[in-house]
């Protein structure tokens, strides 16, 4: 109990209260005497809740001790390079420098960011089982809608960073990522990120969904800014996650991995990491600038002012759009590393699934305004977006073809995390056939507004990212702790979900066909959509039991799963040659890449040999 | 390029500051004259193409290096120098957007600006960037009293810039009638110098950092990258002042 209420999670909350108290009771001493009301209806006044806001989530990150070292270094001392860990479980509520801590740090981040997430899609969605309205009101639906929207996006993002963090230096055979200290710094930055976006529950709450276009988010209650504030912190992670990893992959490899030797998910987290280092910055400005607006009055989006509300759009979607593709690249590279394990072939056209990737981020960058053909905007540019955003499909399905031709003929072996991995394929298929109609303009501009979207939406992130990640806990968990999950609650979970899940979407997309309207809290009874939106709450429900199954196979594993120290999947990928679970700096005998990544059933083909001699031949 | 005595390296930053400096009095001319803006934009991508090759050492980036030892130091400056052109790409992202949005809410006008201001505090940041690579020269070749005087006089310009925009050209706007609040035209002039003011700030910030570092004999010829990195975040900022700088200032007609 000691060592948890004196670690570094713990003593970030409190200076971030400390902090956010100061930085409040600052701004609004200065407004007392200027004169100016110092108190509002959430006590304080809205700029005081801001520089507050911003103050304590500095504190937070000052507090952990993760920004400790660059303080020295900025007075001329030197710091040693590494750091020792404490033993057991409070290195991970603690500042550590090791990526494969930080990797379970997010990962656990995610899970319960997931939760929270997915607690608020069951309140409304619980609403939703009948028309007319039961137990919420019209803000407090919107305000869980709206939260939903971005603690999944925030908790995926985290996700995403969390099995990138943890596989990518153990899979190029370098000791950590290139500038440690900065990846502990994109961790600690998450935490208060999470609590900004929870407090907007206590004030007031935010009715914009999480796309907060103005003028709404202009009207919005304070909650609204912490809601930016919220996004804008979360963004730093990501953009110096992504920063980090490239830096990584270029200059950490260990010999022999040329470009097209390296496992197929460094392409995609690179891919990944090049969106997320750049586009991110836009979300960030878009919602500075509102943030501005509110505080200042500058009339960016204020028509009134000779402002543009389309501007917001297109500086939130050049973003937004490349964000799907940031969840969802990571997800793909994860299915294709996968699935030559359990089919024991080389993955069908490597160099081609290695360029998708690249090319999915690129043309990512050419699509955003396809959110807004019903927005507004200048119809010239519908056109050429229509077009840029149909092309996505055709890196998207050299894919899908390498995925079909790699089961070809394959031996296939069915374990949990090819249940996923299969799983994640059938449903990232339906979201993406979903998704042409929505890019042809003449057909969007009637789903635009529906469940249709929705549908489409939810295929796609879980297809994407949730299957995959799920398949990838699995997978993975005994090289994190020497344990194996339960296989018998793995299935139990997938047979569950899945289901469940497709029914869900595909319900959705068959309202949304006839006519249910996306984001409201209620429906017209003389619709028919009662039925519907019933079976669509008991299929959230059923999703609801097989996440707990699997929380609770998680601790179960922990604490009395089967022992797994080797090569449980025969792979032939360097981490898995090495026991588990990981030592401290990865790899004590270093290694050197001698062939193929993907040669599964070439006899005699070698992936990586140790600097003592053994080979990965397993095939 | 590694081989160059100190004098010829001092003597090609003068040189190139010449340019720079003969290039923004021709795009001052131009657009008074002219008011060309494709040719406006052809001298802002030569100016800028001169800062990052001559002052920020952009070729660096390619160093052939993969024979070195992964945990020499050698090795791992370059590896920061990558990290910290990654950083700055980042954030070219955020400067980007801020002069797309000036070009969407503005068109081809501009707000009424005192155009004498905008010329010397431009002249001002230019002179601090050739400070500041005269200061990473000396340093780089062991002269700590060259270095002492460069980074001084590069703090002293950039306050200088700092008390230009935010205290004299921000209240002459405001009192002419262009203040955050009036209209789109306040409020993108204001963010956009507020965004570029508050890197210069940070940017002090690190100098001042160095500054006391080096007057303690930290840095080395040999190693000195926080010279370095200071020098080449100092240079970003004016590389960002170079588009902000006709963006705001000599594009379009008046409102």
């Amino acid at each position: 109990m000691k060592k948890f209420l004196t670690s570094a999670l713990v003593r970030g909350l409190l200076w971030q209260a400390i902090g956010w108290l100061l930085g409040a009771l600052f701004v609004t001493g200065i407004r007392f005497l200027m004169g100016l009301n110092p108190f509002d209806q959430f006590f304080f006044t809205e700029p005081a809740w801001v520089f507050g806001a911003l103050v304590g989530a500095i504190s937070f990150v000052a507090g952990t001790g993760a920004m400790t070292d660059w303080f020295k270094w900025a007075k001329g001392e030197e710091t040693p390079e590494h750091r020792e860990d404490p033993p057991g479980w409070e290195k991970y509520l603690n500042v550590s420098l090791d990526h494969k801590v930080i990797g379970i740090q997010y990962t656990v981040t995610a899970l319960i960011l997931m939760c929270v997430g997915g607690l608020f899609a069951m309140i409304f969605r619980t609403e939703l089982a009948h028309s007319g309205l039961q137990f919420l009101t019209l803000q407090e639906y919107n305000t869980f809608m709206s939260l939903h929207g971005i603690v999944m996006i925030v908790g995926i993002l985290v996700g995403v960073a969390g099995v990138m963090n943890y596989l990518v230096p153990m899979m190029i055979g370098a000791d950590d990522m290139s500038f440690p200290r900065l990846n502990a710094f994109s961790f600690w930055v998450v935490p208060p990120a999470a609590v900004l976006l929870l407090s907007t529950l206590a004030l007031g709450g935010f009715d914009t969904g999480w796309t907060g276009y103005p003028p709404l988010s202009v009207r919005a209650p304070v909650g609204m800014q912490m809601f930016f504030m919220g996004v804008a912190v979360a963004g730093w992670s990501s953009i110096l996650g992504g920063l980090n990893l490239i830096a990584t992959v270029l200059r950490m490899r260990t010999k022999g991995m040329t470009a097209f030797r390296m496992p197929i998910f460094i392409w995609a987290a690179i891919a990944t990491s090049i969106i997320t280092l750049t586009a991110t910055q836009l979300i960030g400005l878009a919602f500075q600038l509102v943030m501005f607006q509110r505080l200042l009055g500058m009339g960016f989006f204020d028509p009134a002012k000779g402002g543009n509300p389309i501007l917001f759009q297109h500086l939130f979607w050049f973003y937004s759009h490349p964000a799907v593709y940031v969840f969802v690249l990571p997800g793909l590279g994860l299915i294709s590393e996968l699935m030559p394990v359990f089919v024991r072939k080389p993955l069908f056209g490597y160099r081609f699934v290695a360029m998708s990737s690249l090319g999915i981020a690129l043309v990512g960058f050419l699509v955003w305004a396809h959110h807004m053909f019903t927005s507004g905007m200048n119809e010239y540019l519908r056109v050429p977006f229509m077009y840029s955003t149909l092309l996505v499909a055709v890196p998207t399905g050299v894919k899908f073809f390498s995925w079909i031709a790699t089961l070809w003929k394959g031996k296939i072996e069915a374990p949990t995390p090819m249940l996923f991995v299969v799983g994640g394929i059938v449903v990232f298929l339906l979201g993406g056939l979903s998704g042409p109609p929505n890019a042809t303009v003449a057909t969007d501009l009637h789903l635009h507004d529906t469940y249709w979207i929705v549908g489409h939406f939810h295929d796609t992130m879980f297809g994407g990212y949730i299957f995959p990640f799920f398949a990838a806990i699995y997978y993975w968990f005994p090289k994190a702790t020497g344990k194996r999950m339960n296989e018998t609650l793995g299935k139990i979970h997938f047979w569950l979900m899945t289901p469940a899940f497709l029914t869900l979407t595909l319900l959705m997309m068959r309202v949304g066909l006839l006519g249910m309207r996306r984001r409201v809290a209620d429906y017209d009874p003389a619709l028919g959509f009662d039925n519907y939106h019933l079976i669509m709450t008991i299929a959230g429900y059923l999703i609801a039991i097989a996440i707990a199954i699997f929380l609770y196979n998680l601790y179960i594993s922990l604490r009395h799963g089967e022992t797994a120290t080797g090569n449980v999947w025969n792979s032939r990928s360097p981490e898995w040659q090495v026991p588990s679970p990981m030592p401290v700096h990865n790899y004590d005998v270093p290694f050197e890449v001698v062939g193929e990544p993907y040669d599964y059933g070439l006899p005699g083909s070698a992936y990586v040999r140790f600097a003592d001699g053994s080979q990965s031949t397993k095939h | 390029m590694e081989h160059t005595n100190k004098s010829e390296i001092l003597r090609q930053g003068a040189i190139i500051f010449v340019f720079l400096a003969v290039l923004t009095g021709l795009e001052f001319f131009v657009a008074v004259a002219i008011g060309a803006v494709a040719l406006l934009a052809v001298i802002a991508l030569v100016k800028v193409a001169l800062v990052m090759y001559y002052y920020m050492h952009i070729y660096k980036l390619n160093a052939q290096d993969e024979q070195l030892d992964r945990h020499s130091f050698e090795y791992k400056l370059n590896t920061r120098r990558l990290g910290l052109w990654l950083f700055l790409l980042s954030d070219s992202f955020v400067f980007g957007g801020l002069f797309v949005s000036r070009f969407n809410l503005l068109g081809l006008t501009r707000p009424d600006l005192n155009q004498v201001l905008g010329l010397a505090v431009t002249s001002v940041l230019l002179l601090s960037s050739f400070f500041m690579n005269r200061a990473e020269s000396s340093m780089a070749h062991g002269d700590r009293r060259g270095f002492i005087i460069g980074i001084v006089a590069t703090l002293i310009l950039g306050i200088g810039f700092l008390a230009g925009v935010l205290g004299v050209e921000w209240p002459n706007a405001i009192k002419a009638g262009v203040t955050p609040s009036a209209s789109a035209a306040g409020a993108i002039f204001f963010m956009m110098t507020g965004m570029h003011a508050f890197h210069v700030l940070t940017g002090v910030i690190f100098l001042s950092i160095v500054l006391r570092n080096g007057s303690r004999g930290i840095y080395s010829p040999e190693k000195h990258w926080g010279v370095e990195a200071a020098a080449i975040y100092w240079h970003f900022v004016d590389v960002v002042w170079i588009f902000f700088y006709p963006a705001l200032y000599l594009i379009g007609k008046l409102i």
